[in-house]
């Protein structure tokens, strides 16, 4: 496609804007991250700490590492239940996909049914009686608590992913190993897993977004030392001030993860988005 | 190595019945050919030998073991039957290599490495990809991978082969010259095969006996000579043979003792021999079929042989090779001869000769063959 030249231009004005629009949370809360509590009154958010050269605060790592000895604990739970989360939601996804394409039986197009209701309850529908099943199970305030109940609110959506992945894979394949003596179990092990690295990759980045920007799971079932950070995020916050540099240094802390995944996986996260489209 | 019977099956997909009240006995050895259009049920039938599909009715026996049985709801899973299929699409594991593919069903069955690595060697020098076995599916040809298929079928030793279309997707020289192979190797390995084509030339060529099969029912079972020459009924004799028998409608009228075939545009006395078959049909409508090679044009028929010429225009005169085919035109009816040699150009009349004893004769009502 072709635009003329002015249209170009503009078009490239407009995208510039845009950019601009969308990084701009992200370069104050670098900025502010970096400030001194006098620096963040000082100076509007947008400003960097240069220093007294360009007539501005110092730079200081100071709320940085307040933020980090504050959230320490609490990072380290989420990354902890958000991990195994993830593996368990992808690898019962993985194997819900498998039985309901390739070993279809009597009503397994009901159970994909409510497998997909299942994407759709509110979190908030569930709080009361999952609070009082995991205090039963004693599991209340406990990371496994955390763990099975990300785990289950994640399995609906990851079958529905590696449903729709192994309609791909075609059922002579499925039909071959059979033929040649593999069982069910062996079939997904050594045919339906080894060719499932797109949809997990997907699976495992959308799980891992979900599952660690949760506050609503967190909130309800831990308390103190086994909160996860979305929480101790949000109370960094304080009741009476709000300390900014502080807040946006436990942002940043916060963002880390999520953004390093998408680095690392970013190139297959494409190939597993392409592999719906195109037949991979 | 086993002989593979099937009785009374039928399989149905909700209202569809894909194979109705099919029987069927495969001798050992044999080289069986399941053969029909697209959708006839052939396909269908393979699964259930396989075990890959549930009969709603009837047994699947291999050798002596019954496999399959409706009756006594039973049914060994394909896993224990102990047969290889090979798929239209070759169904190749993508992910492993050419090794690993061809050693997939001996890995399963847990043999030792030592065997593994040796039959999976001795199998690829036999279908000569032996310089292939690092590669990976995709960078294979058609034809490689199809013999990669082939190749982990036949290294476990199966009772029995079933091939769904194996050379349906290679090109039509490679496709010739594999006939050749697999027919060769079949008879070297001496494993019963089952065979599903849709394609007449492939089941005449490499079959010891094909069954013709039409919206899953039986239409003949018998040797490729008996199909060609002996068809059981009018879609058999026009299934098989390419170009396809001729057909017209004609009445059957006795003159005396003469009986003569009438198809308004010639008339031909019936040959004194079959005429007590016949008795019963006289005044009544009848299909007469003659293959194109079972015409002649006069001036090439040896002279004193002569007889019941009838003139034709010749339409369209095609050279396939060794042979010319004429399409042949006299009123509302149209004829294909195969000859060697014709005298007449398009547009002209020529003399054409059947060869009587070639005739089929089907009844117009059931469309079954009279003779």
């Amino acid at each position: 496609m072709r635009f003329p030249k002015l249209g170009r231009v503009t078009l490239y004005i407009l995208l510039i804007f845009f950019i601009f629009a969308f990084l701009l949370p992200l370069w104050t809360c670098i900025t502010t991250s970096f400030k001194t509590l006098k620096g963040v009154i000082d100076t509007t958010p947008v400003e960097p700490p240069l220093g007294p050269l360009f007539r501005l605060p110092y730079p200081t790592m100071e709320p940085l590492i307040t933020a980090f000895n504050i959230m320490k604990r609490s990072l380290l739970n989420s990354f902890t239940f958000t991990v195994a989360a993830m593996i368990l939601s992808c690898l019962l996804g993985s194997i819900n996909g498998y039985i309901l394409t390739k070993i279809t039986f009597k009503g397994s197009n009901t159970v994909f049914l409510f497998f997909t209701i299942g994407i759709f309850i509110p979190y908030q529908a569930v709080l009361v009686p999952l609070v009082l099943t995991m205090s039963k199970l004693g599991l209340y305030n406990h990371l496994g608590g955390l763990i099975l109940t990300h785990t289950a609110y994640g399995i609906p959506i990851t079958t529905l992913l590696f449903r729709n992945f192994y309609g791909l894979i075609p059922n002579s394949l499925i039909m071959a190993a059979k033929t040649d003596g593999a069982g069910t179990w062996t079939i997904y092990r050594r045919i339906v897993l080894p060719l499932s690295l797109p949809p997990f990759v997907v699976a495992a980045v959308f799980q891992f977004t979900s599952i660690w920007n949760d506050f609503l799971f967190g909130v309800v079932l831990t308390r103190g030392q086994n909160q996860p950070a979305s929480v101790v995020l949000a109370n960094l916050k304080g009741t009476t001030t709000v300390m900014w540099n502080l807040l946006m240094g436990g942002t940043l802390w916060y963002a880390l993860p999520v953004l390093v995944i998408y680095l690392v996986l970013g190139k297959y996260l494409m190939r597993g988005y392409m592999a719906g489209a195109v037949k991979g | 190595m086993v002989s593979v019977t099937i009785k009374n099956l039928t399989k149905k997909y909700g209202e569809t019945v894909a194979v109705k009240d099919l029987n069927l006995e495969i001798k050992d050895q044999e080289f069986f050919i399941l053969l029909g259009p697209s959708g006839c049920g052939k396909t269908t039938t393979l699964l259930c030998i396989a075990g890959l599909l549930k009969p709603d009715e009837g047994e699947v026996w291999l050798g002596n073991e019954l496999v399959s049985s409706s009756g006594r709801d039973m049914h060994v899973t394909p896993q224990k039957r102990e047969v290889a299929m090979m798929f239209q699409d070759y169904a190749i594991y993508p992910h492993m290599t050419v090794f690993k593919n061809i050693a997939f069903p001996l890995e399963v069955r847990g043999k030792d490495k030592r065997e593994i690595v040796e039959r999976v060697t001795t199998t690829a020098k036999l279908l000569g990809i032996s310089q292939l076995l690092d590669r990976k599916p995709k960078q294979l040809s058609g034809g490689q991978r199809q013999r990669v298929a082939l190749g982990r079928a036949i290294v476990r030793k199966p009772r029995v082969f079933l091939l769904d279309e194996p050379l349906a997707n290679l090109d039509a020289k490679l496709r010739v010259k594999t006939r050749t192979e697999l027919k060769e190797l079949q008879r070297k390995l001496g494993v019963t095969t089952v065979y599903v084509t849709h394609d007449q030339v492939e089941a005449m060529t490499m079959a010891d006996r094909i069954i013709v099969q039409r919206d899953g029912v039986t239409e003949q079972i018998g040797t490729p000579d008996e199909l060609y020459n002996r068809p059981a009924n009018l879609f058999v004799a026009g299934f098989i043979g390419s170009p396809e028998m001729n057909f017209t409608d004609c009445t059957l009228i006795k003159d005396g003792k003469k009986l003569w075939l009438d198809a308004k545009e010639f008339k031909i006395p019936v040959p004194a021999e079959i005429v007590p078959k016949l008795e019963s049909y006289v005044g009544e409508d009848v299909i007469m079929g003659i293959r194109p090679e079972d015409l002649y044009e006069r001036e090439f028929v040896k002279e004193g042989t002569q007889k019941n010429a009838f003139r034709m225009t010749v339409d369209i005169i095609e050279h396939v090779g060794p042979y010319l085919l004429l399409y042949l035109r006299k009123g509302r009816l149209s004829l294909v001869a195969r000859v060697k040699h014709t005298k007449a150009g398009v547009g002209q009349e020529a003399s054409i000769e059947m060869d009587l004893s070639k005739i089929h004769l089907f009844d117009k009502k059931t469309t079954k063959a009279i003779l």
